[in-house]
């Protein structure tokens, strides 16, 4: 030991070289010697030597001790001195002997990490790190964890990496949890810190290996909020293991442990301990587990796991807790801010969380709602500023998708519910908007703007507001006392919160629109504004809100105004601004830092007052409008190309292609329903053809039946049709034999006349015809006798039929004759109006036909169209790509830059050059670098 | 929700076979045809009832490619049963079973419950794997077998549940060391002996059954 001694002693410049020597002297023991308690007592004296002589006993023992670590596994004494020694090596803290951290500062200000990288680059050696784990002597475990921390801590995603394959490797880091030795325990959990941080792959593992269950323990044994830094550790633990990891906030939701956390909020009801107050422990731990709550139901959650785990909170009743703290009396003011921020989260957008806040009251005489109370130090300016800003969230909150709770608040303005006697939150908003303090304008504008946000009906409702101004004097409406305080201008905050809530106030609701532009000064006053010339970043902001206020008069305009009606307003716009002027003040504002600021999420993460400018709702209402506005003063309709820059017009392709395709799906659903049409009509065709089928059969029915009704009883009219033709070929025949018969008289005249010669010869002839001739005279009458007949039964049948068809209803018997003849006129009309309709129904067929073929061509074309808009957008996210990578090129190329300058200056010092002007040129670039971040 | 036991699971096997689309389906009663590469290990719960006890699965799915065989295995030494899935439409999601079975007896507790799973069962036409095959295969392993179909729900519960069947009869019998619990079994806290011992003071015994 005396040469350790002497090295303690000596002066300076000497103690370095003898330092160095004495470690080479050192190493070479520990590497050469055969015996045991040689190495050993050579390593715990290098180990004695590395805090101060870092550099030296990394650079030089490094190899030999990792080779003790292989070697000598079976001594703890000799590893548990070895692994000291590297923890020194490696650990950038600053140690207890602080003389002597000037000799590690000389190396450069990383030391432990470049020792660091150089014992990872085997892998195997943390390999072997963890497998001393197994040992359960402290020498060797307690010294272990140390070095694997430092390690992490120095390296840490390379480590993870390490440890991530070994196999078991995160399972035994977590079973160190359960170390009966509480300093292992403890340190094992600054250890999971460390591994755990923004891997989630290891959260998993960790929280697998049932580290919730432990841990929260761990924080109950510890006595909760009222424990330690081991409390501290623990509650961070949870919140590495939680953050931006769904998986493992389902498996924290899942496992019930929400409900276990719940009796941690729960203050001491004991007096005496509420006049102790609160340590600055207590108010860390509680933090914390503030912080763990909001990162369950975070709104940058997925909002299925936000909404569950909100649900939970109720049910368990943590909500309840956390509104109990809220009212409670000692809370540190950094507490009572945080849980306001909780309480936040967790009834955001929630109807039933929003509705027990709702319904909370403060213990104060008499009670008062608990949103009323909070109000009231959101526009007291006394309060801090931070917690000013969590009641607004906590308003805001509230109001989330709200909306009996925004009608709630707008009903406490109205007159009719306005009770003199208690303080409602109207009368606080009222009061903040007019105060002489500007943050209490923007926090009472704010905070009514979420009160009428997305909900017309309330909108309209704060229009019907008045206000008694001074005694004597009229009342003066809200909107109008807004547009007054405007123009009577202020501080900025003010200014921005007015046009904020005049901005929403107006957006989508004409009524509120027209009775803006009823007072003739508004419209000139942002005319003014608007075309004033630039000013300072903040007066560039109250413009650029003024041009969006009037871009919303002009787009939600119902021209109930005579003054100002749309082509008015746009005429105005083009003629006494310019569209150059008003766009680019338009524009301007979105490209505000603080706007980006204020659009990243909804909790207001202000520092200091002056950050105040946006707010988050409005920077919603302000993108979705600020296109619409620029078309509509554009004026031209379709200027979707008239828009500048390359940033929305991808965006604007997204749109085009996006009513493409919803003008596709409309087309394609048109064609099927028009396809279903001549299916229909197609089949009612067929309906009608075979109808007249079915008609005509049953009408050739009705003539048979006609037929075989006639003959049996009476003769029909067609057998009465055949019966005179009957008569009349008779007739015929009456006539033919008629002439034959004159004929042969004729013949018998002449055969008389010259014929006596012949009587003689044919004495016999004249005889036979003459009995033919009475032969032929008795036919002829007998056949007289049957037309007469016939005729008679004819003319019967005649009478009968006019019977029948004069008195239908007299027919008893089967008199289906006029019937038929009626239902036969019947059929023939309905066939005619059948063939019609059925024409008609051909027409129509043949029309959708075409139609059909017509919106197939469309949808051709619009696919074709959608397939150009989406290469074009390809070309243009290409683009957007090549941007980048230039950009990022140039930033690598700043940083060597700056490096190289570093350099220079360094140089320059040394050669003791002043080299002030340089860093001011420094100082430029570094601002141009960050002015182009934001400006993408 | 209160529990008697609570089990954890993990699901392994190769790429595309199934596994996440049969957690949801036994947590969702869903089918998304279209599922995203699961990244590392996701995680799903769900109660079911065994022997008229209440028995909650946590189960963690795991991702089937190889770059996150390592992540895997660190899930294996804390799960009480594992489902061990192929595809019977890919002949080579069952010829690497053996591999798998491999990493799974060497990194888990010896009593560690594996059931086989042979998935897409309403492929019928594209088969390549005979369910004998499968059977065969869990017979010499020693495995419980079925064949599943993440896509009409069939067999998909009996998958789970006959596992946990498995585990609770292992319970009952001794097998299982239920106090500790990196055997990923865990006794619900109205059953666990701390508790008992409150209720057995309190007027109402039958307290702790009521609030199942």
């Amino acid at each position: 030991m005396d040469y350790f001694r002497k090295v303690l002693g000596a002066p300076q410049d000497v103690q370095t070289t003898s330092g160095a020597e004495t470690i080479e002297r050192l190493c070479e023991r520990v590497s050469s010697s055969t015996l045991l308690d040689d190495r050993r007592d050579a390593v715990r004296a290098l180990k004695a030597l590395s805090k101060k002589f870092r550099l030296e006993v990394g650079t030089q023992a490094m190899d030999i001790l990792l080779n003790v670590l292989e070697q000598d596994r079976g001594d703890s004494e000799i590893i548990g001195y070895t692994l000291d020694t590297l923890y020194h090596v490696m650990s950038n803290e600053p140690t207890d002997e602080g003389t002597y951290q000037y000799w590690s500062n000389m190396a450069g200000t990383d030391l432990g990490g470049q020792f660091t990288e150089i014992f990872i680059k085997h892998a195997e050696n943390v390999h072997l790190l963890l497998t001393f784990l197994e040992e359960y002597d402290f020498h060797v475990r307690w010294p272990t964890v140390k070095l694997l921390t430092v390690l992490l801590t120095n390296r840490q995603k390379e480590l993870q990496e390490i440890i991530l394959v070994v196999p078991m490797g995160v399972s035994r880091l977590m079973d160190l949890l359960s170390d009966s030795r509480e300093i292992i325990r403890n340190d094992a959990l600054l250890l999971l810190n460390q591994l755990t941080k923004g891997h989630a792959n290891i959260q998993k593992i960790v929280a697998f290996d049932n580290a919730f269950e432990r841990i929260i323990d761990i924080v109950r044994d510890e006595g909760a909020t009222d424990g330690g830094i081991v409390v501290e550790d623990c509650l961070l633990l949870l919140q590495n293991l939680l953050r931006n990891n769904a998986s493992n906030q389902n498996f924290f939701k899942e496992g019930s442990y929400i409900q276990k956390l719940k009796p941690f909020f729960h203050l001491d009801d004991d007096p005496h301990s509420k006049q102790a107050g609160w340590s600055a422990q207590k108010v860390t731990n509680m933090h914390l587990l503030l912080q763990l709550v909001r990162t369950l139901v975070s709104p940058n959650n997925p909002q299925n796991q936000t909404v569950a785990c909100q649900k939970v909170m109720n049910q368990c009743g943590l909500l309840q807790d956390l509104c109990s703290i809220l009212m409670a009396s000692g809370v540190p003011a950094d507490v009572l801010t945080e849980t306001i921020n909780t309480v936040s989260e967790v009834i955001r957008g929630s109807q039933i969380n929003q509705e027990y806040f709702a319904s909370v009251l403060a213990p104060s005489t008499p009670p008062r709602p608990a949103i009323v109370v909070l109000l009231m130090s959101m526009v007291n300016e006394k309060q801090p500023f931070v917690l000013r800003c969590a009641v607004l969230y906590c308003f805001q909150s509230f109001l989330y998708k709200n909306e009996v709770g925004q009608s709630q608040i707008i009903q406490t303005l109205l007159p009719t519910a306005a009770d003199a006697h208690s303080i409602t939150a109207g009368q606080l908003l009222c009061g903040g908007l007019f105060s002489s303090d500007p943050l209490s304008n923007w926090f009472a504008a704010v905070a009514l703007l979420h009160a009428i946000v997305e909900n017309s009906t309330q909108k309209e409702q704060l229009l019907r507001v008045q206000l008694a101004t001074s005694l004597g004097s009229p009342p003066v409406s809200l909107l109008q006392q807004c547009c007054n305080m405007l123009s009577q201008g202020g501080k900025l905050q003010t200014r921005i919160g007015l046009l904020m809530i005049l901005c929403g106030w107006l957006a989508d609701c004409p009524i509120a629109v027209s009775h803006f532009l009823s007072n003739t000064a508004n419209v000139p006053y942002l005319i003014s504004q608007v075309s004033a010339s630039e000013g300072d970043e903040h007066e560039a902001i109250v413009q650029g809100l003024c041009a969006f206020l009037l871009g919303i008069c002009m787009l939600y305009n119902d021209d109930t105004s005579e003054a100002f009606t749309k082509t008015a307003l746009k005429q105005i716009i083009q003629n006494r601004i310019g569209l150059e002027s008003f766009t680019d003040k338009l524009t301007q504002v979105a490209q505000n830092e603080n706007y980006t600021r204020a659009a990243k999420k909804p909790h207001l993460y202000h520092k200091h007052p002056s950050e105040i400018v946006f707010d988050y709702e409005f920077t919603r209402l302000f993108k979705s409008l600020e296109n619409e506005v620029l078309k509509a003063v554009s004026g031209t309709g379709s200027s979707i190309n008239g828009r500048k820059g390359g940033g929305p017009s991808t965006e604007q392709y997204k749109h085009l292609l996006k009513d493409q395709e919803d003008q596709l799906i409309l087309l394609r659903q048109r064609v099927e329903e028009l396809q279903n049409h001549t299916i229909d009509a197609d089949r009612s065709i067929v309906e009608l053809r075979s109808q007249v089928q079915q008609l005509k059969d049953q009408n050739a029915l009705l003539k048979a039946q006609k037929g075989s009704h006639s003959s049996p009883p009476l003769p029909q009219p067609a057998v009465s049709n055949f019966s005179a033709e009957e008569v009349e070929s008779l007739r015929r025949e009456v006539e033919i034999l008629k002439l034959q018969l004159q004929e042969t008289n004729n013949q018998l005249l002449n055969s008389n006349l010259d014929g006596d010669e012949n009587k003689e010869n044919n004495p016999d002839s004249a005889a036979v015809l003459q009995a033919s001739l009475a032969r032929q005279q008795g036919e002829l009458k007998n056949k007289d006798e049957e037309i007469i007949n016939l005729q008679l039964e004819l003319e019967k049948v005649n009478i009968l039929l006019k019977q029948k068809s004069s008195e239908p209803t007299d027919s008893v018997g089967p008199d289906t004759t006029s019937e038929a003849e009626t239902r036969l006129q019947a059929t023939e009309e309905k066939l005619h109006s059948v063939t019609e309709e059925k024409q008609s129904l051909q027409e129509r067929l043949k029309k959708s036909n075409e139609e059909n073929l017509k919106l197939a061509n469309t949808i051709r074309v619009m696919e074709d169209e959608k397939l150009a808009a989406e290469e074009e957008k390809k070309t243009l996210k290409e683009d957007l790509e090549t941007l980048r990578k230039e950009q990022d090129d140039l930033l690598v190329l700043l940083a060597d830059q700056d490096t190289k300058i570093d350099k220079y200056k360094t140089k320059l010092k040394e050669l003791g050059q002043e080299v002030e002007d340089d860093d001011d040129d420094d100082d430029d670039l570094g601002d141009d670098n960050e002015d182009d971040l934001d400006a993408d | 929700m209160s529990y008697a036991y609570l089990f954890k699971y993990i699901i392994i096997g190769d790429t595309g076979v199934g596994k996440s689309c049969l957690l949801l389906q036994f947590t969702d009663k869903r089918f998304q045809p279209v599922h995203d590469l699961t990244i590392g290990v996701e995680f799903g719960a769900r109660m079911i009832t065994i022997d008229g006890k209440q028995i909650k699965l946590q189960i963690w799915d795991t991702a089937g490619q190889e770059s996150f065989r390592s992540i895997t295995r660190s899930y294996y030494r804390g799960a009480a049963g594992a489902l061990l899935v192929y595809d019977i439409t890919r002949r080579d999601t069952f010829n690497h079973l053996t591999t798998w079975l491999e990493d799974a007896r060497q990194h888990s507790n010896s009593n560690m419950v594996i059931m086989l799973i042979g998935n897409k069962s309403d492929l019928e036409a594209r088969r390549e794997v005979k369910k004998e095959e499968g059977e065969a295969f869990a017979r010499e392993h020693g495995l419980i077998f079925m064949e599943t179909s993440a896509k009409t729900a069939a067999n998909v519960e009996e998958a789970f549940i006959n596992t946990a069947k498995e585990i609770y009869q292992k319970i009952q019998d001794g097998v299982f060391d239920i106090n500790n619990e990196a055997n990923g079994i865990k006794i619900g806290p109205q059953h666990s002996p701390a508790s008992q011992s409150l209720n057995v003071g309190g007027s109402g015994g039958n307290q702790g059954g009521n609030c199942c």
